[in-house]
């Protein structure tokens, strides 16, 4: 059975740990064309990185056998990141995903998803909703 | 917020990106998002498009660059939300895609600035609703 309406709701385990290093903000800054300072990288996580610390947990959707997903056939439609509060290296985060909302128009899929971002303390750091939309191959 | 220029209707210095298939290449792996229609014909045209495309989180990051620029360290980010209405396609022909970003303060308040951005791609818009809420930094 792929993926169905009756999957919202579905709630996954947190991601493993992960540590926001200043070499990898500066690293995410530099693919975005900013100018790379010598021995030091951004003190604060540019506004997008937050798919960094938030992309183990759409994978963990992606490769769930009971969504039948293929990655390949994966656009994204809609991003929204609410932050409480930066993120900064040091922090240790997990994810935690969401199916909050499947709508199915065919062989399209439409999957909206929410994760949330905690630090160590368990204190919430943003909040990523995202919306994709998957195309089912004819043959699959 | 003092430090911002807030007014509604301010206009932020505009920026213009060139995005290469080495573009993509880096934003994949500093991302970690390895869809293959972002680095692959083969696996796009499969899906319909025409071509590789960027991802739509380059895009949106791109398109931040315009406020954390013209914002500075002092500003905080409450959200940034768009719509991904148009691919962006990244040829392999050497010259690859422009991206002009331009974004206007379309709200504020005395805790927060909302910016608007038109990001558009060869005259076309690529991003909707794309809306950037910043606060001043905590003192």
């Amino acid at each position: 059975m792929p993926i169905t309406p009756d999957h919202a709701g579905k709630a996954y385990a947190p991601t493993r740990e992960y540590e926001v290093t200043r070499g990898k903000l500066a690293e995410f800054a530099a693919a975005l064309g900013e100018p790379l300072v010598e021995g030091a990288g951004p003190v604060v996580a540019p506004p997008t990185f937050g798919a960094v610390v938030t992309g183990p947990a759409w994978d963990v959707l992606f490769t769930d056998p009971e969504l039948e997903l293929q990655l390949s056939r994966v656009v994204h439609a809609d991003q929204q990141f609410r932050y409480h509060r930066p993120l900064e290296p040091g922090d240790v985060v997990t994810a935690t995903l969401t199916i909050a909302k499947v709508r199915v128009r065919g062989a399209t899929e439409i999957i909206t998803t929410s994760v949330e971002v905690r630090d160590a303390v368990e204190q919430t750091v943003l909040v990523a909703d995202a919306t994709f939309v998957h195309s089912r191959e004819a043959s699959a | 917020m003092s430090s911002l220029p807030a007014e509604v209707g301010t206009v932020l210095p505009p920026l213009t990106f060139r995005v290469t298939r080495e573009t993509l290449v880096r934003y994949a792996g500093a991302s970690g998002d390895f869809n293959p229609i972002h680095y692959s014909d083969h696996a796009a045209t499969a899906l319909g498009l025409p071509g590789v495309i960027a991802h739509g989180m380059l895009t949106m990051g791109l398109a931040a660059r315009a406020v954390t620029d013209w914002a500075g360290p002092g500003a905080r980010l409450v959200s940034y939300g768009v719509r991904f209405t148009r691919p962006v396609p990244v040829p392999d022909d050497g010259v690859g895609a422009e991206l002009d970003v331009a974004g206007t303060v379309t709200a504020a308040d005395a805790e927060t600035v909302t910016v608007t951005l038109d990001v558009t791609c060869a005259g076309e818009k690529v991003l909707g609703a794309a809306r950037v809420v910043l606060a001043g930094s905590p003192a």
